[in-house]
């Protein structure tokens, strides 16, 4: 490949804390270089746009293989691409779960045909996701997992959550958990509060996270191993987090878009685009998560991209499954709703989008450091428009954001170097 | 005002004065059920499938001789919602009644908003016969009927829900439409059953039942499911119809002349015993009666009005 | 039920009472906007002849029939006119038949394509229909579609004797083969027109009969 030089852009870089107008330069080798060592190279101007380092996400469902009629690990990644993120952790709720040395392989070599973003595989905790028999965390770890997670279920037994949190320490596998407490949340459809009460249906209480959450916490740091909280929803998790991170437990939280930007109220239309586990929560809720963004109690946004077919979502609002698509939309919801009205700054914006997650991951110095590979995401924070699902790369269509007005645009997204997607 | 809607989801959706209208148009319902012959051509030539994806008997008969009198046709159907769930989707389903021409679609459904939803989708009507605990127009709107008659206004009066409110259609219709006409709602029961949030709609919460009574001009006590108790929401029937149930002791608290009254099916001496239920406050036959002229009301605006 | 005894001798009052729904609207608009301007047809006072005369035929019908007469107006000026003719029979003729009212909204052959429905008035009939002599009120006669719908109303009711139709107008074009017994005036406006009869307290206008233009 060509060399190339991304000039006049102003760059931020959290991982080198840099945040200033300059040129970054792209080798023949697909890695970041000096602009001055590249030597008729060609050069993109970016003026009045911003070069980052490709986000990451660490919670995406490419539901291939088992249901690719709703994703597949190529509109999938190029929907990851179309959002900005150069890497993206792929949950392990598959058919068949990634739960084995063989589902991982299998996985590997359709990535390598697909993929045109880098997809992390993550391993099962638990055989199945079952919640049961603890899965092959070693065998699982030396097929390529870069983490575990029963996403979408969660180990209620408490003795082998212990079990499997010390297992994985010794594998260095950080353990990522959906929190959920099943006897609290059995037959609810949404968050227990003033509109589930109002519209008669049934609720998930705020207690069915906070107890796995505080459970999670007590074996963190018991164990004094990283578990990350997947999918923080509610303000009395934000509380336990933060006073578990000011002891210096290693646990992290992450939040998704949806769940800072929407409340439980949009669910009054019965719409089932707003149905998701955790299920939107009250606007107390949500303005104590925006906090636990600004403070840092939560250090990664993450999409929880959830592809579901419109058969599938186009059922009565207790019937349809929980989940929604986010790659495409995640960065231009939170610059609307978290840098746009002053929560938290571009370049903090972008560090959970890059550094955060790849601490969770045990990526060290994840930056644009010249030899590193050229994984960036060029933004244009002034660009407005409207969302329109029908443009998306997922094959799912499954957006509560659609025809919401927004500001900040992914205008080009490179993986080592080579350009994935451009607006 | 005029009536301009092709469904009717829910009293959530409509405005005061629609209610009112509809109480009015009952009024005259009422009185064909009175009359030598009991039925009038307004929705002849129409069709109208009465979709009971949850088993009902009262009402599904309610609104069938609903339709009789008003001389549509009629057309039954029942599913499970698991068996629906199974193979053809409810959208489907629906889609398939409406390529049969038909007007009117009366459904039932376990799931809250399953109307709602299936409104949006089709050109035809679509009446709510109950979905969820979410909502249950009809049998809100023949209560407040009810209460109209007997009491001449619905603004001001103290009106008490007694039972398992959470998971209650009835109370929560019943709670907009009072609302909306300007009454004060208690609703009482077990704390179980009867969360704090509806204070934030303006509604009283209490869970003991002499607060409740005491200054209620109306007081309709909810049918108790059983499933309820093994669920863990009360120890008892016994210890419910004690503390929550209407009973000589109970009748106390009330005001002479208030009236009582229940969705049915009554479970006799748990909610309220047989001498309450049979005695001179209740007005729960009456209820049953009022509930034929407003379904006719209801049949006959969504039916009538051009699609 | 229907009282005008302490009204004054002037056939435009309405009576007061259950008749009247509150809040109900006086004019029932469809689906177009009337035209600001009406051309006046008749005035009051020849109003008030024609249901002199009315009232004097129907006395003549009644006297010459055995067993019990009813008046039964239309909804919605029907209700009026027939008040008013009765109010005459009483004073000029001391004849005091029973009176109904009739709202054939149930019964109407156009039902499904109107996309606002009026409120439902007042049906109230209270007196045996059974072998009597029924005199069906109202003010226009039109299409007759309206009679249509107001006899089978009423047959629902019970087997009247003898159905007759007073009218204050006729406009001679009926679309059924129904036609009027009594009749005040005969008019002819243009197709697309209305005739509207306005009595006291309907509007700011004069009461009198008017012509008016649909505007679609």
């Amino acid at each position: 490949m060509n060399s190339y030089i991304l000039k006049n852009a102003r760059v931020i870089d959290p991982g080198r804390n840099i945040d200033t107008k300059g040129d970054i330069g792209v080798d023949q080798d697909g890695r970041f270089a000096e602009p001055a060592a590249l030597a008729g190279a060609q050069v993109i101007d970016l003026e009045g746009k911003v070069v980052a380092p490709g986000f990451i996400d660490v919670h995406v469902h490419l539901r291939h293989p088992g249901n690719t009629l709703a994703e597949t690990i190529a509109t999938g990644t190029a929907a990851a691409a179309a959002g900005g993120f150069t890497s993206i952790v792929a949950m392990p709720n598959t058919k068949p779960a990634a739960d084995t040395v063989g589902s991982i392989e299998l996985f590997h070599r359709l990535v390598s045909q697909d993929a045109v973003v880098r997809v992390l595989p993550c391993g099962c905790m638990t055989v199945g996701l079952a919640g049961e028999e603890m899965a092959p965390i070693g065998s699982l770890k030396s097929a390529g997992v870069v983490a575990l997670s029963d996403d979408g279920k969660c180990i209620q037994d408490h003795a082998l959550m212990r079990r499997i949190v010390e297992y994985a320490k010794a594998f260095e596998l950080p353990i990522m958990d959906h929190c959920e407490e099943y006897k609290l949340a059995e037959g609810g459809v949404m968050h227990e509060g003033k509109w589930s009460v109002l519209l008669g249906m049934n609720g998930i209480p705020a207690a069915a996270e906070e107890i796995i959450i505080a459970r999670n916490i007590i074996f963190a740091r018991q164990i004094d191993w990283k578990i990350h909280m997947q999918h923080v929803s509610t303000a009395g998790s934000v509380k336990l987090l933060r006073a578990a991170r000011a002891e210096g437990v290693k646990v992290t939280g992450e939040a998704t878009p949806h769940h800072l930007t929407l409340t439980d109220e949009c669910i009054k239309k019965f719409d089932t685009n707003y149905k998701m586990n955790p299920p939107l929560r009250s606007e107390e809720d949500r303005l104590a998560l925006i906090e636990g963004v600004a403070d840092d109690t939560i250090t990664v946004i993450a999409t929880d991209h959830a592809p579901h077919t419109r058969t599938a979502k186009e059922v009565e609002f207790d019937y349809a499954p929980c989940g929604i698509i986010g790659l495409e939309t995640a960065f231009s919801v939170c610059y609307t709703e978290l840098v746009k009205k002053g929560v938290i700054s571009l370049p903090r914006l972008i560090g959970k989008m890059t550094t955060g997650p790849a601490d969770v991951l045990g990526i060290k110095a994840y930056d644009m450091a010249p030899g590193k590979a050229a994984d960036f995401v060029v933004l244009d924070p002034e660009a407005a428009y409207v969302i329109d699902k029908n443009t998306f790369k997922s094959k799912s269509r499954n957006t509560p954001f659609d025809g919401r007005e927004v500001c900040g645009k992914v205008m080009m997204t490179a993986v080592g170097g080579k350009i994935v997607h451009q607006a | 005002m005029q009536w301009t809607r092709k469904d009717l989801l829910s009293l959530y959706d409509l405005s005061g004065d629609e209610i009112t209208y509809i109480l009015d148009t009952a009024e005259e319902f009422k009185k064909v059920s009175e009359r030598r012959v009991k039925k009038v051509p307004a929705l002849r030539g129409k069709t109208v499938v009465n979709f009971f994806v949850e088993p009902s008997t009262r009402t599904r008969v309610s609104f069938e001789l609903a339709e009789q009198r008003l001389s549509a046709d009629i057309v039954n159907m029942q599913a499970q919602a698991s068996s629906l769930l199974k193979g053809e989707t409810l959208l489907d389903t629906v889609k398939n009644i409406e390529a049969l021409q038909v007007d009117l679609v009366v459904m039932r459904h376990s799931a809250p908003g399953a109307q709602a939803f299936i409104a949006q989708h089709l050109s035809c009507g679509v009446v709510n016969a109950g979905d969820g605990a979410h909502s249950h127009p009809t049998q809100a709107l023949l209560d407040i009927f009810t209460i109209r008659e007997k009491k001449g206004r619905v603004a001001g009066l103290n009106v008490t829900i007694v039972g398992d409110i959470i998971h209650s259609r009835v109370a929560r219709s019943n709670i907009w439409g009072l609302l909306k006409l300007g009454a004060n709602v208690t609703v009482a029961g077990p704390a179980t059953m009867v969360p704090k949030e509806f204070e934030s709609i303006g509604v009283r919460v209490c869970h003991n039942l002499k607060d409740a009574l005491k200054d209620a001009d109306v007081v309709n006590m909810l049918r108790i499911q059983r499933e309820r108790q093994t669920a863990g929401f009360f120890p008892s029937t016994g210890e419910y119809a004690k503390f929550f149930g209407l009973n000589p002791a109970t009748m106390k608290y009330l005001k002479p002349d208030a009236l009582v009254m229940h969705p049915g099916p009554i479970n006799r001496d748990v909610e309220l015993t047989g001498d309450i239920a049979d005695g001179p406050n209740s007005v729960i036959l009456e209820q049953v009666t009022n509930g034929l002229a407003i379904r006719m009301a209801v049949l006959y605006l969504v039916g009538c009005v051009k699609k | 039920m229907i009282d005008t005894a302490g009204n004054p001798a002037v056939f435009f009052n309405r009576p007061a009472g259950k008749l009247f729904k509150k809040g109900s609207c006086r004019f029932e608009k469809r689906e177009g906007k009337m035209d600001n301007t009406l051309n006046m047809l008749c005035s009051s006072s020849e109003v008030q002849g024609a249901v002199r005369q009315l009232a004097a035929d129907i006395f003549k019908l009644i006297s010459s029939s055995s067993g019990e007469c009813a008046l039964v107006g239309i909804h919605q000026q029907g209700v009026p006119l027939a008040c008013a003719i009765k109010e005459v029979l009483e004073k000029e003729f001391k004849c005091s038949p029973d009176l109904g009212t009739l709202d054939i909204s149930m019964y109407r052959d156009d039902i499904g394509n109107r996309s606002r429905l009026p409120l439902i008035r007042e049906t109230s009939i209270p007196f045996d229909v059974n072998d009597k002599l029924i005199i069906l009120v109202d003010d226009v006669l039109s299409s007759g579609r309206t009679i249509r719908a107001a006899l089978d109303a009423l047959t629902d009711y019970g087997r009247p004797r003898l159905i007759r139709l007073a009218v204050l107008v006729d406009r001679g074009e009926p679309e059924f083969p129904i036609r009027a017994d009594f009749v005040g005036f005969n008019l002819t406006v243009p197709a697309g027109h209305k005739i509207k009869v306005l009595f006291a307290g309907d509007s700011s206008e004069e009461p009198g009969i008017y012509d008016m233009k649909w505007q679609k």
